[in-house]
């Protein structure tokens, strides 16, 4: 630990994180940890698909991959599309690369070092990929008492569905989360995106490790988190579990919906923007009310009971009104007479929004892989300790020389070595 | 350094104040008291916390001392009915806090400058205090005001705008899972302020705003934006898994009791699946397998799908989760709350703990979120309003006497 402690700029200054994440939960998470100032080196083999992009992608080849494409600057995957897919840029702010393929020799023997010399370590790869590669957590543990290794296989590291194959949306129908998510009595059918366990595992996996280190100050010692990503996205849903038990009866499909408001998404006068209003209590009726002027409606809603018993005529009722309204003079006068409600929110329209620019909320940050473009901002922020955005992205391998040389103290000549052979490169392969 | 002591927690010594009276402060706190922090709950005398009368369906009737999502949110804290606007009550709630390490609030942003407890106040009776403000749209910017509910704030903030069919309505998610999330995330600033207070001695406030934590997701939306500021272009409705292109063949399918989530992600898991819904029927195999595009714009994709939906609706959805795993394919079932509770891979885990309540009874909880040494423990379950009103006060009244939680991580820094 930093003996200069008054003078720290971040929480986790002098904190080392080596990360061996892929996909979104993980890099979620370990993205948090660079935002409190802990040097986040990704471990990456240049044999393997370890950013979601491969080396062999073309312009020509995505030129039909529909909304994919732009994932990529100008819908251009070349020259190196490792370093400019957002699917990976949008994790990468502050973190380090460096190349080491853990299934040679060479890169195992680096990893050790590495690993040796930090203070945490995160994966969120199948179960017993780690013991594959020959390191596992006990040998990790013992190589150094102080680390703290972080695993998140989504059903845990034991229990019979514990090596289950599947995805975040697997997992989620699992918890019962997808049996509740749907359009309002129909079906449930998460229509498309709900991620929901990559949604919640990144700051719980973040706590966690703040956790261990915590604990560490006291103990001295490191150790095993398990961080079975369905066992943390259950929380999200325990009223249903305990509300089961006591009336026995499951969620329903609510939709936009809510059991205890007048609420629903309401398409506008222009194309395809929608709006979301909510009314809470007779308050908002009223102000309601007073904003929509004269409506037949309107005499049916003034009360809890009479919004729930006539909800589906109300919201009728207001998706006429919107029907012929520009959104953001329904938002500009809904909110002007205090009644929640705002524009569904596109892309487009949030690189654009006065609320956020006046947080200073998207970074602008240039990368030579890619040139200058606005980045998603912090989650938080802090008045009485900074966190970090430095550089927006590593390119791959760019961090070779200072984890090679500067960190675990190869010589010249090693580190040539290596980069001869191609074990250690500047370039994804795969 | 002393023998292992059972009951020691991590937080065991580190004690945070809730003013919160929502998911998303509860959520924090909840983290705090589970793995032993003491967490005082300081609730409005009379009403006590929202979340003591949300209720699941509207027909519910509330009640306010066995509410599921109190009874959720606020196991192992302890409960203080003081009123704010009270000098008395101020001024308890300030001794308090003179010995916390740590605040949570949630109320609309300038309401605590309002009640005479803001920031510099809270600082000046405890400078190394950690105060985490939760807000829908932060504690500045021209929406500070705003009002907001959890469709606000995911149709702000969350990846809403990408959801449901491409001609009907965007689609939130269900529940409170947006609270959630922006709970989590509070929680993880507190405790990264508090690790900061104690490598530095010094407090800090923390402003969370429900937007940017949505905006900031791993459910897509921080990549979404990304690839708009790359490209100029919105994530589409109607899309599923829009980054993957047509590589991706996903969505729940019926089964003869229920629903399945199949999520084929690649040449080698879709063949598996033909083979798996097309065994013994060699034409159908020869007819699908090795497609190198997954998509409808297939002249034959009608006939794809009539064939799948025909086999999963001639099956039982766990029967189908089963014979998709033996063969390594992405699908599992949908469960409901009742077959989640008696599920034998969570219950040979441990997931769930059994404990009493005075009014609810005997209830099984979710256990721990994670795992670790020193971790997760069920040692009470959520408090009674006011139920430790006396107790605090007195505590806080023996002065000169060391509390057995006044800031024992000052003692312990190595």
């Amino acid at each position: 630990m930093n003996e200069n402690g008054a003078d720290m700029r971040y929480p986790l200054e002098g904190i080392r994180v080596v990360d061996l994440t892929v996909v979104w939960s993980g890099p979620g998470a370990t993205a948090l940890l660079g935002d409190l100032g802990a040097e986040v080196i990704r471990i990456e083999g240049n044999n393997r698909l370890s950013r979601q992009a491969s080396a062999k992608t073309t312009r020509a080849m995505v030129e039909h991959a529909g909304w994919h494409r732009n994932t990529y600057p100008d819908g251009d995957p070349e020259p190196r599309p490792y370093d400019r897919s957002a699917i990976f840029n949008w994790h990468a702010r502050n973190k380090l690369a460096a190349c080491m393929n853990l299934e040679t020799p060479e890169g195992h023997e680096a990893a050790l070092k590495l690993i040796a010399i930090s203070d945490v370590l995160v994966e969120n790869n199948t179960n017993r990929v780690l013991e594959k590669l020959g390191i596992g957590h006990e040998s990790l543990l013992e190589l150094n008492p102080r680390l703290i290794v972080a695993r998140m296989p989504p059903m845990g590291m034991a229990g019979p569905m514990s090596n289950y194959l599947g995805y975040g949306p697997n997992f989620n129908s699992l918890v019962g989360i997808a049996a509740m998510d749907g359009y309002e009595g129909e079906d449930p059918d998460s229509a498309g995106e709900n991620y929901h366990m990559d949604e919640a595992a990144p700051a719980g996996l973040a706590f966690a490790v703040l956790a261990g280190l915590w604990d560490r100050d006291r103990t001295g010692r490191g150790g095993l988190i398990e961080f079975a990503q369905a066992e943390n996205v259950m929380q999200d849903i325990g009223e249903y579990f305990l509300d089961y038990q006591m009336r026995d009866r499951n969620p329903a499909v609510l939709g936009n919906t809510d059991p205890s408001l007048l609420q629903d998404a309401y398409r506008t006068a222009e194309d395809d923007r929608w709006v979301v209003i909510s009314i809470r209590d007779d308050r908002d009726w009223t102000a309601l009310g007073e904003v929509v002027g004269d409506a037949d409606w309107l005499s049916l809603g003034g009360t809890r009971a009479q919004r729930q018993e006539n909800s589906r005529k109300l919201r009728d009722g207001i998706a006429a009104w919107c029907a012929d309204r520009p959104v953001d003079d329904i938002v500009t006068r809904l909110q002007a007479a205090r009644v929640p409600a705002t524009e569904v929110m596109s892309e487009t329209r949030l690189l654009d929004d006065p609320h956020l620019a006046a947080r200073d909320w998207f970074q602008e940050r240039s990368h030579p892989a890619v040139g200058t473009y606005k980045y998603p901002g912090h989650p938080w922020r802090a008045d009485g300790f900074d966190l970090a955005f430095g550089r927006a992205l590593p390119a791959f391998g760019e961090d070779n020389e200072y984890v090679y040389k500067g960190l675990l103290g190869y010589s010249d000549e090693q580190y040539q070595d290596l980069v001869e052979r191609r074990l250690v490169t500047q370039e994804q392969l795969a | 350094m002393s023998g292992h002591d059972e009951r020691r927690q991590v937080f065991t010594g580190l004690r945070v104040v809730d003013l919160s009276r929502w998911v998303a402060g509860e959520y924090a706190t909840k983290l705090f008291a589970d793995f032993g922090g003491d967490v005082i709950k300081i609730e409005k005398p009379g009403d006590g916390s929202h979340t003591r009368r949300w209720v699941p369906t509207p027909d519910d009737r509330p009640e306010p001392e066995a509410n599921p999502l109190f009874l959720h949110l606020n196991t192992n804290k302890r409960s203080v009915a003081a009123d704010l606007r009270s000098a008395a009550g101020r001024d308890l709630v300030l001794r308090l806090i003179a010995r916390s390490d740590a605040v949570v609030e949630s109320f609309r942003p300038g309401h605590l400058e309002k009640l005479g407890l803001g920031p510099d106040v809270l600082h000046r009776v405890n400078p190394k205090l950690v105060i985490t403000r939760i807000s829908a749209f932060g504690q500045s910017g021209p929406y500070r005001d705003r009002e907001a509910t959890g469709i606000v704030l995911q149709a702000a903030g969350g990846p809403m705008n990408a959801t449901g069919d491409a001609h009907r309505a965007p689609q939130r998610k269900p529940g409170l899972l947006e609270q959630y999330t922006i709970g989590r995330t509070a929680g993880e600033a507190a405790l990264a302020g508090l690790y900061h207070a104690r490598r530095t001695g010094k407090g800090s406030t923390i402003d969370v705003s429900g937007q940017e934590v949505l905006l900031s997701s791993a459910d897509r939306r921080a990549s979404y934006l990304l690839s708009t500021a790359y490209s100029g272009i919105d994530a589409p409705r109607g899309v599923r898994s829009a980054h993957r292109g047509s590589a991706t063949f996903t969505g729940p399918f019926r089964a003869a009791d229920g629903f399945v989530m199949i999520y084929i992600t690649n040449q080698e898991f879709w063949n598996r699946l033909v083979r798996l819904i097309g065994a013994g029927d060699e034409a159908f195999q020869r007819r699908f397998l090795d497609r190198p595009r997954l998509g409808d714009d297939w002249d034959d994709w009608d006939d794809f799908m009539a064939y799948l939906h025909a086999w999963f609706a001639a099956r039982p959805k766990i029967e189908i989760m089963e014979v998709a795993e033996a063969a390594r394919i992405p699908c599992t079932a949908f469960l409901q709350m009742d077959e989640l509770f008696v599920h034998q891979h969570f219950r040979q885990r441990g997931a769930f703990v059994t404990a009493g309540h005075p009014v609810a009874g005997d209830l099984d909880y979710l256990g721990a979120p994670w795992r670790m040494r020193d971790g997760f423990q069920l040692r009470h379950t959520a408090p009674a309003l006011g139920a430790h009103t006396d107790e605090v006060a007195a505590e806080l009244g023996a002065t000169g006497a060391t509390s057995p939680h006044q800031d024992v991580s000052r003692g312990t820094r190595p």
